[in-house]
């Protein structure tokens, strides 16, 4: 599903950020990063949803080395990649509703096939009133649910999640990860960047552990 | 994916309502420009058309007067030649009406070395040999002289052409500072919504989807703004045709700034083009800029 060898990067002329990280995340595997703010876990992250390409290394990402895909091959990789922003990164001027929705739009599905759909899932995180509220109404924690729910509606391949529960309370933390984990038991394959050891126990899953840019640790089976 | 589902992806951006004013200002002055070609070009061709087939004929006046005798013996001669159908001297009333538009409706042309005018019409399709023409004239009356208006229809022509011309050009210009500002705004507008650009790009929205979002976005606002532009262009020719019909016209030697409805017509297509470039240079820039991303 995703391999790394020996993969480096550095922003412009600055230091490495990662050193020769190598792993693999099998096909239904569910994995923890975890380490210390500023050792590299959403930089790793970040390559892996392509936002940015390695300074050296190798990435391959749904069985293609991405070094030899063109930039128009990326688009159909990305829509198989369900993103958790730390910062949510929700659309301002749109409601909760298409917010969740914005990834089947851009699948090409039509309004009335995802519906349904997109308010149940928006009901289960606990948003089925606030369909219509823009994000700037909600809390941050209800603003982390719908960036939650719009990563998961389609589905995807993989699940990439930067500190998904940072802004929830234990309740609906533990409501989340039941989420990702029934996400996986369906064939997603999950990778979530968190400090929050309880989430980690709860899960029992696969930990990778980054410090100062080098993977020094996996612990668990795949 | 429709461009009307697309477009709901960008909230409408600060700054847009002077974008509109700038096309629907540059939609008026396209609609000038091209209503001076439509009222150049129509002038000229009736003015050709009208002098076409025609000849004058001017006895120049000895001291204060033409010779009447003159007068007579060169319509003699024009009136025995083959191909000219109609050849008469023109009355105190239509000198006057000639000169009116320069020396006023009082002019005292009976006080003025005044020439004679002899208007002559050729039978339809004719043509004279205006040079041997020329020469029996200066047999019979020496004051004569023989004008066919092959320099006046020369003198319009080119003219009517450097009009053409001219307003060929500030339409090219235009159209160009049209795009410059379109893409102006695109670029602004890319740089407004980078966040949302990017977050579409990370989420797999191919370079088209998100082209489309700005294109639909620049291409009906311009509509708007450049048809409001050429609408008010439209109603500042039919207000001068209004003036022109209550006698409050400009100066009465120059065509009227009239355009019929049928011309009036062709100002639509302002609107149209003005759309079409800020579609493509939206397309243009916004294909640009998204390269930047990976």
């Amino acid at each position: 599903m995703v391999r790394f060898e020996d993969v480096g990067m550095r922003y412009g002329t600055g230091p490495e950020v990662l050193r020769d990280v190598s792993f693999a995340l099998e096909p239904g595997s569910f994995t923890f990063l975890t380490g210390p703010s500023g050792a590299g876990k959403s930089t790793l992250l970040k390559l892996v949803f392509l936002a940015e390409q390695p300074s050296r290394g190798l990435i391959s990402l749904f069985g293609s080395d991405l070094s030899r895909l063109r930039r128009g091959d990326l688009p159909p990789l990305r829509r198989r990649i369900g993103v958790v922003f730390q910062e949510f990164r929700l659309l301002d001027h749109l409601s909760a509703f298409d917010n969740v929705a914005l990834p089947l739009k851009l699948a090409g599905r039509k309004d009335r096939e995802y519906r349904h759909d997109v308010e149940e899932l928006l009901a289960w995180v606990g948003l089925g009133e606030r369909l219509n509220d823009k994000p700037a109404t909600l809390s941050g924690g209800e603003q982390q649910r719908v960036a939650i729910a719009r990563a998961v509606v389609a589905k995807p391949d993989l699940l990439l999640a930067d500190e998904p529960t940072g802004n929830v309370d234990s309740d609906m933390g533990e409501r989340l990860i039941r989420l990702f984990v029934e996400l996986n038991r369906f064939g997603t394959t999950v990778m979530i960047a968190t400090h929050d050891r309880a989430l980690i126990e709860a899960a029992r899953a696969r930990e990778m552990r980054l410090v100062d840019g080098r993977l020094i640790e996996m612990r668990g089976t795949l | 994916m429709s461009s009307a589902r697309s477009s709901r992806i960008l909230p409408r951006e600060q700054g847009a309502i002077s974008l509109d004013l700038v096309i629907g200002v540059m939609a008026f002055l396209a609609s000038l420009a091209a209503g001076g070609v439509l009222i150049a070009g129509r002038s000229a061709s009736s003015w050709e058309s009208g002098l076409a087939g025609r000849l004058t004929v001017q006895i120049l006046p000895e001291g204060q007067a033409p010779l009447t005798s003159e007068v007579d013996a060169a319509l003699a001669v024009l009136r025995a030649t083959p191909g000219i159908v109609y050849a008469a001297p023109l009355s105190d009333a239509d000198n006057l009406a000639l000169v009116e538009p320069w020396l006023g409706r009082d002019a005292v042309i009976a006080a003025l070395p005044f020439p004679r005018l002899i208007d002559v019409t050729l039978a339809p399709g004719e043509t004279l040999d205006v040079a041997a023409l020329d020469q029996r004239l200066k047999a019979v009356a020496p004051h004569a002289v023989l004008d066919d208006h092959g320099r006046w229809i020369d003198r319009l022509r080119s003219m009517a052409n450097s009009v053409v011309l001219s307003a060929g050009l500030i339409l090219a210009l235009i159209a160009i500072g049209t795009a410059a500002t379109v893409a102006f705004a695109t670029r602004a507008g890319l740089a407004a919504h980078r966040e949302i650009v990017q977050l579409l790009h990370l989420m797999g929205a191919q370079d088209r989807f998100i082209a489309r979002a700005f294109e639909w976005h620049y291409f009906t606002a311009s509509f708007i703004a450049s048809a409001a532009g050429a609408a008010l262009g439209a109603a500042a020719f039919a207000a001068a045709g209004g003036l022109d019909q209550v006698g409050l016209g400009g100066v009465s030697f120059l065509p009227p700034l009239v355009l019929p409805l049928r011309e009036l017509a062709w100002l639509g297509l302002i609107p149209v083009a003005a759309a079409l470039i800020a579609w493509a240079t939206t397309r243009i820039s916004v294909m640009a800029a998204l390269h930047e991303f990976y």
